[in-house]
């Protein structure tokens, strides 16, 4: 049985693992950090927001020593689950930390949803 | 005069909750039948939307005449029960100048509160954003007995400072923000006391607009007023005050039932703003939303310190305020909006950080940081509640304002200050099965309007060179935020005027997308000094600028001294005939880019809403340049290229961190940040500002 956690996340609740909800590749315990099962990647900003003036510190462009774009992938399916805009070498966010415990429970007790 | 002591009252601003029921309210409330009790909840919001309606037709600055009005029915103990409004911020802390005015006033025998009487407020401690933001509430009277306050909250375009237009964003302390009033009674016997207005009056820039907006909300919360008591007069102050008092109850227990229904767990998104007035600097705004059973906390442990010397912090309760928009117009957005829904929600805010303001320190760019903040609970918010109501599941509307502020005179040579109505043009965030919308307003202030441009020409000395759709505005993604606005203006009629800008976002993100949706562009602004735009309108076969991206092409043919600056700008004087160009940003994205629709992506290339590059490089859409039609085999192979590429190029979480830990932005930028990357100011180090 798997719970729909976000667009791209799910969690198969027998298994405690979140599992990608495009191709089903498990990614990780669900007690732990989901994105550490993925498949991370610094993107190139000019990719995404490209400079469209051409030069100087305004320019449509995010300033790279300010902010940077980490993107995580399905190491399965390669779907881009979530992205992340964060400041140089600022910690990675655990941005759901789930009570598995909780969540088997409401499950198990029928008061999915 | 015994108790009071002339300085902040730290205690009616941790009340924002409802007072406990008193024992004639609880009586009361058991009287009320489920049936009259809809009834009068639909009349009671009748009255309230025609006290905002009132107030914005009769008041004089860009926000109120465009619906940044909250209109609100307080029990008399202070407790916003009913509100007509979508900038929900200001009627939740409307209350707290109510239950000050509850606390210190209404039995002080040099004030009291009588039949008759108005209060004012614009104390940013206990209003809750900054001075701009001013509120008038009257207590209702029936038989003797207090039943009731009505009052408006508004953001009136100027309050004197260091600067114009209601934001100094070189303010260093708290008295270069201008007017601060906690609240006074401004008026007795049904009449405004002319000598306050005439004070009041000469504390800012602009009083004519000053004055008729306190008209305004005077004459909205009469009519208000007079309708409760025809209410009172046919179903019984028993009644009524048993219904309102309900109203709080029966909203605090549909709140707990919702969150009951969410996914426990916590969910974080730390913010970064990146100015501190003027000027470049990073701060952290870092938010748990912690989510057990049927509370929500909100823990903003972690958070910069105080930025002293600097306008860029907020007091918690404002804070508190913005947490409230996204309850009352999302997470419970059909519920009654009152505060009876923060019975569900708890918080921890970290003395002397950016979000807990004390001291002197300057709060005059408030908005600022709180909707940094704010933008992380739609991304908490969106975590939380997909797993339970997918749909409230949502990116984060445009969030950096990027407005003008100016001060000076009118062509008619009357004293104006003010910010423009594009404050309202922002694009809606992207949502699970649907973009954004295109210039959907604020979201902070859903009901406003940003005015056509004609209505702002006739008294301001503006002339708008374009106002329209700005492409690539908002973040790309399955779903794409809706677009934002770009207009261009020039000053005109007047020898000059003193122009600038409030906003943040040039360096880093204001406005996040969610599940894989990038974030809006960067926003700045352009300004021309001694342009030849005025001579190119003038010979009607010359091309000019007439979108935001012409602006910036290689084939403007504006000349002039043309400059690039932040978006948080001070003042400084324009001639007339110099230009300034702003784009007021788009929502954010909503899941993998390269799941949007090809066809969709085409309808934004027709629509002129977005560039080619974005077709091509985001969206990797294969389509003929010319007729834009999509080769739907050769976009669904590129999009598995990239999908491969993107297995190939992703690393593993241990190896990716070897090389990110190494990084860390330069000194100059984290001056203001603390410690980085984590700021030791925590709760836990901090146990007395933990509200109770
Ligand atoms: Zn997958």
């Amino acid at each position: 049985m798997k719970l729909r956690i976000t667009e791209y996340l799910d969690i198969d609740v027998a298994r405690e693992q979140w599992c990608c909800n495009r191709c089903g590749t498990a990614l990780i315990s669900a007690r732990e950090n989901y994105k550490h099962g993925c498949l991370i990647a610094e993107r190139p900003m000019e990719e995404v927001h490209p400079p469209i003036v051409a030069a100087g510190d305004y320019s449509f462009r995010f300033d790279p020593d300010y902010c940077r774009l980490l993107e995580f992938y399905c190491p399965g399916c390669g779907v881009l689950i979530e992205n992340e805009y964060l400041p140089p070498g600022h910690p990675i966010t655990h941005d759901i930390e789930l009570d598995i415990d909780a969540l088997k429970l409401k499950h198990q007790s029928g008061h999915v949803g | 005069m015994s108790a009071f002591s002339y300085s902040r009252d730290f205690e009616v601003v941790q009340r924002m909750r409802p007072e406990p029921a008193t024992a004639a309210e609880c009586a009361a409330q058991a009287l009320v039948g489920d049936l009259d009790f809809d009834i009068f909840k639909h009349k009671m919001h009748m009255i309230a939307l025609e006290g905002k309606e009132t107030t914005m037709k009769l008041g004089a600055s860009t926000a109120m005449r465009w619906g940044d009005v909250a209109f609100g029915v307080f029990t008399a103990q202070g407790d916003l029960a009913v509100c007509a409004t979508g900038i929900y911020h200001h009627a939740v802390l409307g209350q707290i100048p109510i239950k000050y005015v509850v606390k210190h006033w209404v039995r002080e025998p040099s004030v009291r509160a009588r039949e008759g009487d108005a209060f004012f407020y614009n104390d940013p401690f206990y209003g809750g954003v900054h001075n701009a933001d001013m509120g008038l509430a009257v207590p209702v009277f029936h038989g003797g007995e207090l039943v009731c306050f009505v009052g408006a909250a508004v953001h009136t375009g100027e309050c004197g400072g260091a600067e114009p237009g209601g934001t100094s964003p070189l303010a260093r302390t708290q008295y270069e923000e201008g007017l601060r009033v906690p609240p006074i009674k401004i008026g007795e016997d049904f009449r405004l006391k002319e000598d306050l207005l005439n004070m009041l009056a000469a504390m800012t820039r602009d009083p004519r607009t000053m004055i008729l907006d306190i008209k305004a909300r005077l004459a909205a919360a009469r009519i208000a007023e007079r309708r409760v008591k025809d209410l009172i007069e046919a179903q019984g102050r028993e009644f009524f005050i048993g219904a309102l008092r309900k109203i709080l109850t029966v909203t605090g227990e549909a709140a707990r039932r919702r969150i009951a229904r969410l996914n426990d767990g916590i969910y974080r998104q730390p913010r970064f703003m990146d100015t501190v007035g003027t000027g470049a600097g990073l701060t952290r705004i870092n938010l748990a939303v912690i989510k057990k059973g049927d509370r929500i906390t909100l823990d903003l442990s972690g958070t910069s310190p105080l930025v002293a010397g600097k306008p860029v912090n907020s007091f918690f309760q404002g804070i508190i305020g913005l947490a409230m928009v996204y309850f009352c117009g999302w997470l419970f957005h059909d519920l009654p909006a009152n505060n009876g829904l923060l019975e569900a929600v708890d918080w921890r805010f970290p003395e002397d950080s950016m979000v807990n303001a004390g001291g002197e320190v300057s709060t005059s760019m408030a908005p600022v940081v709180q909707v940094c903040f704010t933008q992380g609970m739609f991304l908490c918010g969106a975590r939380m509640v997909y797993g339970a109501i997918p749909s409230h599941a949502v990116a984060a509307w445009f969030s950096g304002f990027a407005i003008p502020v100016y001060g000076g005179f009118n062509q008619f040579g009357d004293p104006i200050a003010d910010i423009s109505p594009e404050i309202n043009a922002t694009g809606a965030g992207a949502r699970p099965d649907m973009d954004g919308v295109d210039v959907a307003g604020a979201f902070f202030a859903t009901l406003s309007d940003c005015s056509d441009v004609e209505s702002t020409e006739a008294d301001r000395p503006f002339l708008y060179t374009f106002r329209n759709f700005f492409k690539n505005s908002y973040g790309h993604g399955r779903f794409r935020g809706g677009a934002g606005a770009g207009f261009g203006l020039m000053v005109h009629n007047v020898p000059g005027l003193a122009l600038g800008a409030m906003g943040a976002g040039a360096r880093f993100p204001m406005t996040l997308g969610v599940f894989g949706g990038y974030a809006s562009p960067p926003t700045f602004v352009q300004y021309v000094e001694g342009s030849n735009l005025g001579g190119l309108m003038a010979d009607n076969r010359a091309s000019r600028p007439g979108r935001l991206d012409d602006v910036y092409s290689d084939v403007n043919p504006e000349l002039g001294r043309r400059s690039l600056h932040d978006i948080a700008m001070a003042v400084q004087v324009f001639r007339t005939g110099d230009t300034i160009y702003f784009g007021v940003g788009g929502g954010g994205g909503y899941g993998d880019a390269l799941e949007r629709d090809p066809q969709a992506v085409m309808n934004d290339l027709r629509d002129n809403r977005m560039a080619r590059w974005a077709a091509r490089g985001i969206y990797h859409v294969v389509y003929d340049e010319a007729s834009l039609r999509v080769d739907h085999e050769a976009t669904a192979r590129k999009r598995q290229a990239v999908r491969d590429e993107r297995r190939q190029r992703g690393r593993r979480y241990s190896e990716f961190m070897r090389d990110w830990q190494q990084l860390r932005p330069p000194a100059q930028a984290l001056t203001y940040y603390g410690e980085y990357p984590d700021s030791g100011r925590s709760v836990e180090q901090a146990p007395a500002a933990v509200s109770l």
